[in-house]
């Protein structure tokens, strides 16, 4: 299975669910099947999940989803221990281990040698870890997750292979005000601060 | 750092309206650690390595939350890329209270390059940053901090001398 082929299957499920997407293709492919003012799209790599758990933990009561990659999280090992212990009940956090750099030429990952990333995220102490290797394994370990009410790693093995979709037409800038203002509507939030002219004084 | 200064902090930032901090523990900021996590009102995530505490708290803060971010210089420096790419390109704050090792009055000589760097680095990234040294200046420069933090959408800073941390 692809990444593409995972996120085509679950994007219909999604309503008003926040999901921050790694740097890479992932970014454009989830664009392309769920545009979304609740997409963030992170432009560093190795932060997807502790941007996530940020977002989960303001937000307790909203579910947050996380698509991240092999590359990224073996920068970021220590977040799935932090992640662990603050155990928030609204994050599925997701990994698509291709085990390699895809989008920097292809080079192989740590998880194309001896690294296996569910295994870590047990030993961080998760509770709940799905390893999937099929598309159907994927649907149904994702939507277990997505319908539950408690903290999933989901890691799914996929081959290489972006989607043929097309560049994500938004900017970092562009896309933090949109998910912001976002934010500020649907949780009746002040988020931005913004001032009076000074001719508004005395009134 | 004395209880009276982890104290005054951890009020200042409340009153700063902060109510989420992530943290990274050092000998002289282990009593502000300590008193962030019994504060009931402020949400504190230990974490393991600064740069996650940069992503956490820009998570955060777009769930509507006000982050601060408490480590040691060392950690600022290794924050460098994620301040960039998580914070100052689109325009995320976050308060740093970053410990000042090999500063004026360090006895540890493991510390001074370290030291050295860590206000130039702040001035590359064209972060806005405070000295701080007095007790009387942590309250003022906290609020104001903040505030800027808040208004410019942009992460600032509170370095924290040998003096405060004592």
């Amino acid at each position: 299975m692809k990444r593409y082929d995972c996120l085509r299957v679950i994007a219909p499920h999604f309503g008003d669910e926040l999901v921050v997407t790694n740097l890479g293709a992932v970014r454009h492919e989830w664009q392309a099947l769920r545009p979304h003012h609740g997409n963030y799209h992170l432009q560093n790599l190795g932060l997807t999940s502790s941007m996530a758990l940020g977002l989960a933990l303001a937000l307790p009561h909203r579910r947050v989803v996380a698509f991240d990659g092999d590359g990224s999280l073996l920068l970021n090992l220590g977040s799935l221990a932090t992640i662990a212990n603050q155990h928030p009940k609204n994050l599925v956090h997701v990994v698509f281990d291709n085990e390699c750099y895809e989008s920097s030429r292809g080079a192989p990952t740590a998880t194309a040698g001896q690294a296996d990333l569910a295994a870590v995220a047990r030993g961080c102490g998760f509770a709940n870890v799905i390893t999937a290797k099929t598309l159907s394994e994927f649907d149904e370990g994702f939507m277990r997750a997505f319908r539950g009410n408690d903290l999933y790693f989901i890691h799914a093995k996929v081959e290489v292979g972006a989607g043929d979709v097309p560049a994500a037409a938004l900017d970092s800038q562009e896309n933090k005000y949109l998910f912001v203002r976002y934010i500020e509507k649907s949780e009746n939030l002040k988020i931005l601060t913004s001032t009076l002219s000074r001719a508004s004084e005395g009134k | 750092m004395k209880r009276e200064v982890a104290a005054e902090i951890v009020d200042s930032l409340k009153e700063a309206g902060v109510d989420f901090v992530a943290t990274l523990t050092e000998a002289n900021l282990h009593d502000l650690v300590i008193a962030l996590g019994e504060d009931s009102a402020i949400h504190h995530v230990p974490v393991t390595r600064e740069e996650e505490g940069i992503g956490i708290c820009a998570g955060a803060y777009l769930g509507g939350k006000r982050p601060a971010m408490v480590m040691m210089n060392a950690g600022f420096l290794l924050s460098t890329n994620a301040l960039a790419t998580v914070c100052i390109h689109p325009g995320i704050p976050v308060l740093m209270l970053i410990g000042h090792s090999g500063g004026v009055g360090e006895e540890n000589a493991g510390h001074a390059t370290v030291g050295a760097l860590t206000e130039p680095v702040l001035q590359a990234m064209h972060i806005v940053y405070e000295k701080v040294g007095r007790f009387e200046e942590i309250r003022p420069t906290i609020r104001d901090s903040q505030m800027l933090a808040r208004s410019s959408r942009r992460p600032t800073a509170i370095v924290l001398n040998k003096q405060a941390l004592r």
